[in-house]
């Protein structure tokens, strides 16, 4: 067990976060709840069954001011309370801090048990105040509560970034200007000790005014310049006034104007979809210049400079007493407050750190030094024994599906919380009782995961072992698995010559589903030429087969008969497949180039079989046959050479009744060919099955050997990682025996190495010969004659960076012909 | 769980919001061209192809656009900003920004929440 708290609070008026020492470090806990977040607004909503913290009770607050509170720490140590009426109960600013602390509780995904914290308050709290941020801290649960003023907590958080330098004796100030709030402390040295010496500030100042100014001096007039409008600003601003929402959608877009701002110097707000009093569509880009909204704050920054002087006034300081102006608070991230205030004090503003984590981190440092002082007493701790029987529909179809339970036990004084594992629910604290029942929305088309968790009154988790909820949405009832893969054959680029299976939908997935997918065209396809072909052929059965071994379920054949322009080589085909609860096919094929659709839908009853593609694939099939026979012959695979000459003979009698069919022919024969056909390739498949195995395991591990040796030489820690992920999942798609699967990986070593080739001067050079010996088939002469003069040069003067350009220049130039042969017998391939 | 960080994608969901002002514009507009094939065509590629590493790997993101569906406190997918006097049967009246969300084979996760204003029916 750690000895040390380790642990900070910056219970903020606006904001909070949570953070923990680790090993010398420190880390700030992101919100569970608000991915990206590391912050969670100072804000309790109280709803008749449940508390919410955090942004959606932000969301709520002045619209529900009688059941949201918030700011509630402006007035802690009085004895004012809060009338929340949902519950008719009365809540102090004390019982408010304590719930933001339980909920930070849950940020911590460490382990720790949360006893001992430190928290920090501002410099301006007196003991009363700091004694109820303790019993704040007592109520949330932590037997020892140590507080920590925020701008000691900055300072530390800046003294431990800067690990070299110890901070000199002397004074600075600790300027800090929030989303609501604004603090100044001036913070001196002494023989080590760092303490507050003074301090100055303003409750209602911060980054949320000037939104507000945003809107109503710079958006409003402006639309008013160039619409028609009666008092805008009035009914926007007012709960009842007709454009109110529109306010709220102004006031989005002006924050994020203004966090633009601080990074280029004009930024542009759209406004759209409101009609002014005459009915006119209002459609205007706003736009805003840096020095517009340096304008609109610059009076609000001024007076947090006059406070500043004000502070060295009292303490018979000048700027030059000062060493440095420490900015906190997300505010300061404005380049205006910085300069600003700068320029005015002549003090050096220092923005080393994160002004929205700084106070937390400063406060977790301040953790790891103070010890812990609690005696643990194991007999403290409650036993719950409380067990959960769930009920709900584990499928469904509609938004939303109730999950009930029936709790046994000892329920006094628990709560519960469910949410949604994608993030997108969060029922908030609710009181836990015999029996509940919650609605839990699902999202469409997915598995919807729920986890249910029981916490006891300051937010400690009871474990009860129940099973994450799991509900299937939209497909789930009627749904059945696909028996097979399916498949589209398409050229493949890795064997010219050759065809294979690309898969669409995985065996097991659930009906109905949906794809597509696009491809550039290998060939060009004429305008009224019938022997130009695309094949869109969609196959059911194994992927790891031949395709001719598989099940044909759906063709759609494109001729240049049917186009209504030339479809130039490279464009676009973009093929959708569809298949429905029944097993219909829906195959379509859109030609980007002529704009032009060509769609059929397969029933699995009714079989279609083309009789072109039929005699292409048992011609292909007998060569394929004569191939693989002569290749274990000559490897002197007997038992291969055998079973494949057996399957000879069926094949030549198959191929002498496929030529003497007539493409009208209304006879069975089609089918009982297809048939015969695929029980061929099927033997074929099954007979080479392992040497296309082998021949894939080969490859895999030579390109591994490769690889490994390349990145030991010149390869960056992220090729290093991406080289090791593949390893790592070695054995797994080793033992899916599937030859497709195995060459990916080989290819993606194969990518990994390009990568590194392409940065090694000894490659570069390499290629820049072979280019050089290719140049006379360029198809740009002087452009190949200036690009190779300038490789030359880049050789020379070694700017591997110029040439690889040239490289990629010069590869360009080469006719597509001579890159590589492909194969276009489907039209489009892998 | 996977822990997720979207923050290096923020420039595609920026194309996403994008694409969905185009969808909701392209609504008013009749049109006999295929515009919304080609915006359809750039959603597939944001949710199949721009992240896959294999044609049967499937990764990546799609927007929802929640209007006109109901809000309470408990939808973390969005954030609201609340219009008019009351906070009871609220309903998404405005859609600032989709919610984003990471598809990856059947599981989803919220990558972005959607920014909306929503106000009571009542």
């Amino acid at each position: 067990m750690e000895n040390t708290i380790n642990i900070g609070i910056d219970l903020g008026t606006t904001n909070s976060a949570i953070a923990k020492f680790v090993k010398g470090d420190v880390i700030v806990f992101n919100n569970p709840l608000d991915y990206g977040r590391s912050t969670l607004p100072s804000v309790v909503y109280y709803k008749k069954d449940r508390i919410v913290v955090g942004n959606k009770a932000k969301e709520y607050l002045e619209r529900d001011p009688n059941n949201v509170v918030g700011l509630f720490k402006r007035k802690m140590g009085t004895s004012e309370s809060f009338q929340i009426k949902s519950i008719n109960e009365s809540k102090t600013p004390v019982d408010l801090s304590a719930q933001v602390l339980k909920e930070l509780k849950t940020f911590v995904n460490t382990g720790d048990t949360l006893e001992s914290i430190v928290i920090t308050i501002p410099a301006s709290f007196d003991s009363i105040q700091s004694n109820a941020t303790k019993e704040a801290g007592k109520q949330a649960g932590f037997k020892q509560v140590v507080l920590l003023q925020e701008p000691i907590a900055a300072s530390l958080a800046y003294a431990n970034m800067k690990k070299s330098k110890e901070l000199t004796d002397g004074n600075w100030l600790v300027y800090d200007l929030g989303g609501g709030t604004f603090d100044v402390a001036l913070v001196r040295i002494k023989d080590g000790e760092m303490k507050v010496v003074d301090h100055e500030g303003d409750n209602f100042l911060g980054g949320s005014d000037f939104d507000r100014l945003i809107v109503e001096k710079l958006i409003i007039p402006k639309i008013c310049e160039q619409y028609t409008f009666e008092d805008l600003e009035n009914q926007m601003k007012s709960a009842t006034g007709k454009y109110n929402a529109k306010y709220y959608s102004l006031l989005n877009q002006a924050e994020e104007a203004k966090i633009r701002l601080s990074a280029v110097s004009s930024a542009e707000i759209i406004v759209e979809r409101m009609k002014d009093e005459e009915g006119n569509e209002v459609d205007m880009e706003i736009t805003i210049t840096k020095s517009e909204f340096n304008d609109l704050i610059k009076d609000s920054i001024d007076g947090t400079i006059d406070m500043i002087k004000t502070i060295l006034t009292r303490n018979s300081l000048t700027s030059n007493d000062v060493q440095f102006n420490l900015m906190v608070g997300g505010s300061t991230f404005i380049p205006f407050v910085r300069q600003r205030v700068e320029e005015v004090l002549q003090i050096p503003a220092n923005c080393e750190i994160d002004p929205t984590t700084a106070v937390a981190i400063g406060a977790a440092y301040y953790a790891a030094t103070k010890p812990k002082e609690i005696s643990k007493d194991k007999s403290d701790k409650k036993q719950y024994s409380i067990s959960i029987k769930a009920s709900y529909n584990k499928a469904s179809k509609e938004t939303d599906e109730l999950f009930a339970a029936r709790i046994k036990g000892n329920i006094e004084g628990l709560f519960y919380k469910i949410v949604r594992q994608d993030g997108g629910f969060d029922s908030a604290l609710k009181k836990l009782s015999e029996r509940i029942n919650e609605d839990l929305p699902l999202v469409e088309n997915t598995y919807n995961f729920f986890t249910l968790t029981v916490y006891d009154g300051q937010n400690n988790v009871i474990e009860t072992g129940i099973e994450p909820i799991g509900i299937n949405s939209g497909f789930g009832i009627s749904g059945q698995p696909l028996p097979e893969d399916i498949c589209l054959e398409v050229d493949d680029y890795d064997n010219p010559g050759q065809t294979r299976l690309a898969l669409i939908f995985e065996r097991n997935s659930v009906l109905p589903t949906k794809r597509t997918l696009t491809f550039p065209i290998n060939k060009p396809i004429l305008k009224g030429n019938e022997s130009d072909r695309l094949w869109i052929n969609v196959y059911e059965g194994p992927q790891t087969s031949l395709p001719e071994a598989n099940k044909l379920i759906g063709v759609i054949e494109i001729t240049g008969k049917q186009v209504s322009r030339d479809i130039a080589k490279g464009s676009d085909l973009e093929i959708a497949i569809m298949i429905s609860e029944s097993r219909d096919v829906t195959v379509s094929g859109y030609l980007n180039m002529s704009d032009q659709e060509f769609k059929n839908v397969f029933n699995p009853k009714v079989r279609d079989t083309n009789i072109t593609l039929l005699k292409g694939q048992v011609t292909d099939l007998s060569s394929k046959l004569d191939e693989e026979i002569e290749l274990a012959t000559e490897k002197e695979d007997y038992e291969t050479a055998g079973a494949l000459s057996k399957v000879k003979k069926e094949m030549e009698a198959v191929a002498d009744e496929a030529e003497s069919l007539t493409d009208d022919d209304v006879t069975d024969k089609r089918y009982q060919l297809e048939d015969k056909k695929r029980k061929i390739a099927q033997k074929i498949d099954s007979a080479t099955k392992n040497k296309r195995l082998q021949k894939a395991i080969d490859y895999y591990y030579e390109t591994k050997a490769e690889c490994e040796e390349l990145i030991e030489d010149s390869g960056n820690d992220h090729e290093r990682k991406t080289f090791n992920d593949i390893v790592s999942q070695e054995s797994a798609f080793m033992a899916t025996k599937n030859p497709l699967k195995i060459q990916e990986k080989s290819d993606e070593f194969h990518s990994i190495m390009g990568q590194i080739r392409w940065r090694t001067p000894d490659f570069l050079k390499g290629m820049f010969g072979r280019l050089l010996n290719d140049q006379s088939k360029m198809n740009d002469q002087s452009q190949a004659k200036s690009l190779t003069d300038a490789g030359n040069f880049a050789i020379e003067s070694q700017n591997w960076d110029r040439l690889r350009e040239i490289n990629f220049g010069l590869l360009d130039l080469l006719p597509r012909g001579s890159k590589e042969d492909i194969t276009t017998k489907i039209g489009f391939g892998l | 769980m996977l822990e997720p960080n979207f923050k290096q994608y923020k420039p595609y969901f920026q194309l996403l919001d994008q694409l969905f002002e185009i969808e909701r514009k392209l609504k008013n507009i009749e049109e006999s061209n295929s515009i919304s094939r080609n915006l359809n065509k750039m959603k597939v590629i944001f949710e199949t192809n721009l992240f896959s590493s294999s044609i049967s790997s499937e990764i990546g993101f799609t927007y929802h656009n929640p209007i006109g569906e109901s809000y309470n406190e408990t939808r973390l997918d969005l954030e609201a900003s609340i219009s008019g006097n009351s906070t009871e049967n609220l309903f998404i009246k405005e859609v600032i920004k989709p919610i984003i969300r990471y598809k990856s084979g059947g599981s989803t996760l919220i990558a972005r929440k959607g920014v909306v204003v929503v106000e009571s029916k009542n």
